[in-house]
């Protein structure tokens, strides 16, 4: 392992960290409030990003496991450093609650220990909003756009960050590729921001509610959530707008270089939208009694379907008081998520969908016992590792689910609280069922729940591997 | 004419024999010393010992004053380079035989590209004509003419068929009406043209021409009336069987492919994703039940051992299989299968063979008439072509019965524009017309070819 050029990577990034809470700090000071938690903060990540940026001379060897590490490193460090405003305001409680609150941000997540949140500092909620930002497409996606100049393939880090089932990959530079995806991005998120602005949010709310819906994130500065605007319109946007961000990113480059009829033909695409249609139908239907007309379940089954299977978890209504049926459908699309490639999280819609074609694989095989079949996705064929991937992917979920699942246990609430937070954050999508429901928050749970919960979100962000490659002790051995 | 054959392979030594048979001068360019003692000491050809892809080895074949060059080496890639060299030298006619499935789509503009005047695909011809026979059940074999106006097909006459044991006479009366033709009776070894005095008898080889639709009634009338063919087994899984499943996916057919490499069977299922790959030995009875091939509609020999496809064809129609194809390149191989009841076999190195002659032909009279397709039919002892009535054939306006054919020579049927006419003893050749011929000995080259008494 060369953690000498770890490191320095790390530092590199945390620049990039510091430059970025300029922008939250110019926005406390717009609006009159103190800078000062945001330039300790700043002072104190600049220096511990000097030491090896200006001191480490590493030789160049940069190979798969240093960028899984490197990654693994980066987001711990991103969370740790990005909770110091929060921490130095004062207003956020103790350090691990801001750690957490960070975390939830840089992963997307939207999971909240903050039980008012109205009322607090421009500043600081802008911060909390832009981690979804950054957060959403890769803070090392950024990394490698910016500074090309690392001296390394920057494509070990790139595909640690963001692995998916499929291809993320779109001309064949790596930095280029990531400049595109972050063109698309910006452009998506002002676009959502004209929209909100028209709809009548003022442009701060327009901003950080722009910034959580493209991240999906989650993070809103109203108690209620999107609710508390009880706008229709608004509600209309931030749907389709989930929507848009939890489609895979090459899709829109497809669009844009004119192949928009092969980007239409995607397996996953298709998955995902029937998905949606399907479980918005289902839900609408089981809250016939609820809602007064059919349009108005449509619009509330709708903004939560997308919320959720966005992995995004603003709420337009309490749904933890919907009937059983919805809640369940909502638990399990949690476990889905949205496509591979997008800012979403969960499993993802065409590791899913693999999953279905090799089970109905191995259906057919006891009919067939010596057929020769392929999983194809796409129409091309899936290579047998990376079913075994998917697989395996799949198991380690669920294990690390159920294990997180016992130690959140300790704290002694409700099964339905304890599973669904832990659902919830390794599919970075925040608001779980009852005590984590859309009204409730973290804070009640234990200093040892929410550094495991912090896990469970960056293990989901990252899709498991480069967080438990710091694990792993061959990674850590010089040879 | 000059041709130079670059490769002495199976095709090669085929189409040598054939061309030299019919009078050319044919130079064959091989790298193997061994195989062209054979070819020189079998075969009256010249034989050059040299690599096809050099230019001085083509010069001092003559390729200066060679007409057509035919590249049929084992290797796409030398069969195009050659071709390719070839017309730089300024060899006029080019033909390569290119079998690759990467070429498939690109067969158009790597002629263009390359001046290549012809391009054969011996695989490709052999799943059109299985895909063919599997389309038409009721049919052994199956040719077309005049952009399918016109089918050719051969049957075998059965036990309790109306047509054994009468004459052709007797039969008119039957089968008058019906717009076809018994136009050539295989029995045994023999070839013979039918005239109404003729017997058929059961095990003859009969081949009628006529439009598809009277074909079928016909078919009806025997009460063969096959069902539609909705799915395939196909045992081996090489090039022959990659195109046909090309073929039969488009035609909605379900397949189900047995294929001993895994390697193969991987990658045939990774291009067809809707036909059903079987990894194992296709002559091993026990997984043919297993995957129960005697339920299926078709089952179809593609194996590269001409044994194995003609044993486990023989299986297959025992097992009561309704329409069952072998692919074999031998030919004596072709009537044992027939007298054990497998009608149809398929032999890609014969319908190249025939591609080519009839291209070759083509090239020699194409001052007098056209020739538009010629098929080796009958086992190849007949052959069926379609020539185009230009001014230059002669006894147009003469009834038929006034003209003097030479012997085996039938007049099978005439395409006048949208019209099939069955030639009767009024009927004359007019200007324009598609004419049908069956000719028991090859040779014809030229519509005027067929009357008696005139020199070739």
């Amino acid at each position: 392992m060369n953690f000498k050029l770890v490191l320095r990577i790390t530092g590199f990034t945390l620049f990039i960290e510091a430059a970025a809470m300029l922008i939250p700090m110019g926005v406390a000071l717009l609006y009159g409030e103190s800078p000062i938690p945001f330039l300790c903060a700043i002072l104190l990540v600049l220096a511990a990003a000097a030491v090896p940026v200006f001191f480490f001379k590493p030789k160049t060897d940069f190979f798969a496991r240093e960028g899984f590490f490197t990654v693994g490193l980066i987001w711990v460090l991103f969370g740790a450093f990005g909770a110091l405003p929060f921490w130095f305001s004062g207003q956020f409680g103790s350090y691990v609650d801001c750690f957490f609150e960070t975390i939830s941000g840089f992963t997307t997540t939207g999971a909240t220990i903050l039980t008012a949140i109205e009322g607090l500092p421009m500043g600081l909620l802008f911060w909390r909003s832009f981690t979804h930002w950054l957060g959403g497409m890769g803070v090392l996606i950024l990394t490698a756009a910016l500074l090309p100049f690392l001296g390394i393939s920057s494509n070990f880090l790139i595909r640690a960050e963001s692995p998916g089932p499929v291809k993320n990959k779109l001309v064949p530079r790596a930095s280029q590729s990531s400049k595109i995806l972050y063109g698309i991005y910006l452009a998506l998120t002002v676009l959502e921001v004209l929209c909100l602005r028209i709809a009548g949010m003022d442009w701060y709310d327009s901003i950080t509610h722009a910034m959580s819906t493209a991240g999906t994130g989650g993070f809103s500065r109203m108690n209620a959530s999107i609710g508390s605007y009880a706008s229709p319109a608004i509600e209309i946007i931030i749907t389709v707008f989930m929507l848009l961000f939890s489609v895979n990113f090459s899709i829109y480059f497809l669009m844009l270089t004119g192949k928009a009829r092969q980007a239409l033909k995607s397996d996953e695409l298709r998955f995902f939208l029937i998905m949606v249609a399907v479980s918005v139908a289902a839900i609408a239907w089981n809250l016939r009694d609820f809602y007064q007309g059919v349009g108005e379940c449509v619009r509330y089954a709708a903004f939560q379907v997308a919320s959720i299977v966005s992995t995004t978890g603003f709420s337009s209504a309490n749904y933890d008081l919907w009937p059983e049926f919805s809640k369940m459908l909502l638990v399990v699309l949690t476990f889905i998520g949205a496509c591979a490639g997008s800012t979403g999280g969960g499993i993802k819609c065409g590791r899913i969908l693999i999953l279905i074609r090799s089970a109905r694989r191995e259906v057919r095989s006891i009919i067939h016992p010596r057929a020769v079949s392929i999983v194809r996705l796409d129409g091309a064929p899936v290579s047998e590792g990376a079913i075994r991937t998917a697989q395996c992917y799949f198991i380690v979920n669920l294990f690390l689910v159920f294990g997180m699942a016992i130690v959140v246990g300790l704290d002694n609430f409700s099964f339905g609280t304890t599973l669904t937070a832990v659902i919830t954050c390794i599919s970075n999508v925040g608001p779980g069922l009852e005590l984590v429901g859309p009204a409730g928050n973290f804070s009640a749970f234990s200093v040892l729940s929410k550094l495991v919960l912090s896990f469970a979100m960056i293990l989901g962000r990252l899709e498991m591997y480069p967080i438990l490659v710091l694990f792993s002790s061959s990674a850590w051995k010089r040879s | 004419m000059t041709i130079i054959i670059a490769g002495g392979g199976k095709v090669g030594s085929t189409l040598a024999e054939h061309l030299a048979d019919e009078g050319h001068s044919v130079t064959i360019v091989d790298v193997s010393g061994d195989t062209l003692e054979r070819l020189s000491n079998q075969l009256d050809v010249m034989c050059l010992k040299g690599n096809c892809v050099s230019r001085d080895v083509l010069l001092e074949a003559g390729a200066k004053e060679t007409n057509v060059l035919i590249a049929a080496t084992g290797s796409d890639e030398i069969n195009l380079l050659c071709c390719h060299i070839a017309h730089r030298v300024g060899v006029p006619y080019t033909v390569a035989r290119v079998r690759g499935t990467e070429y498939v789509n690109d067969l158009d503009t790597l002629k263009a590209d390359l001046g290549i005047t012809m391009l054969i695909n011996p695989e490709l011809t052999a799943a059109t004509e299985i895909s063919r026979l599997l389309r038409f059940p009721n049919a052994a074999n199956i040719d077309s003419f005049a952009r399918g106006r016109v089918e050719l097909v051969s049957f075998t006459v059965q036990e309790g068929d109306f047509l054994a044991g009468k004459t052709l006479a007797a039969l008119s009366s039957k089968i008058q009406g019906l717009p076809l033709l018994l136009c050539a009776v295989e029995r045994g070894e023999d070839v013979f043209i039918p005239n109404g005095a003729s017997l058929l008898a059961v095990g003859d080889r009969v081949s009628v021409a006529g439009t598809p639709s009277g074909v079928n009634q016909f078919f009806k009338l025997l009460g063969r009336q096959a069902h539609r063919i909705k799915n395939a087994f196909i045992i081996g899984g090489g090039r022959v069987a990659f195109y046909l499943l090309i073929l039969l996916e488009r035609l909605g057919m379900g397949c189900k492919l047995v294929e001993r490499d895994p390697e193969r069977c991987r990658e045939l299922a990774e291009h067809f994703p809707h036909a059903l790959l079987i990894h194992g030995d296709g002559t091993d009875p026990e997984l043919l039940t297993e995957e129960r091939m005697a339920a299926s509609d078709a089952f179809v020999a593609l194996t590269d051992r001409d044994e194995d496809n003609l044993i486990i064809s023989l299986y297959a129609h025992q097992a009561g299989v309704p329409k069952v194809v072998a692919k074999s390149s031998r030919q004596n191989y072709t009537a044992i299968a027939r007298s054990a009841g497998v009608e149809s076999v398929v032999s890609p190195k014969l319908a190249t063979a025939g591609l080519i002659l009839r291209f070759i032909r083509g090239l020699q009279n194409s001052k007098g008439t056209v020739m538009n397709a010629l098929y080796r039919i009958a086992g190849g002892k007949a052959e069926a072509m379609e020539f185009l009535v230009s001014p230059a054939t002669r006894n147009l306006k003469v009834p038929l019965k006034d003209l003097k054919l030479r012997e085996g020579i039938l007049i099978a049927v005439i395409v006048r524009g949208n019209k099939v006419i069955i030639p009767e003893g009024s009927t004359c050749l007019e200007r324009g017309d598609d004419v049908i011929v069956i000719a028991r000995d090859s040779g014809i080259l030229d519509l005027n070819d067929i009357y008696e008494g005139v020199g070739l």
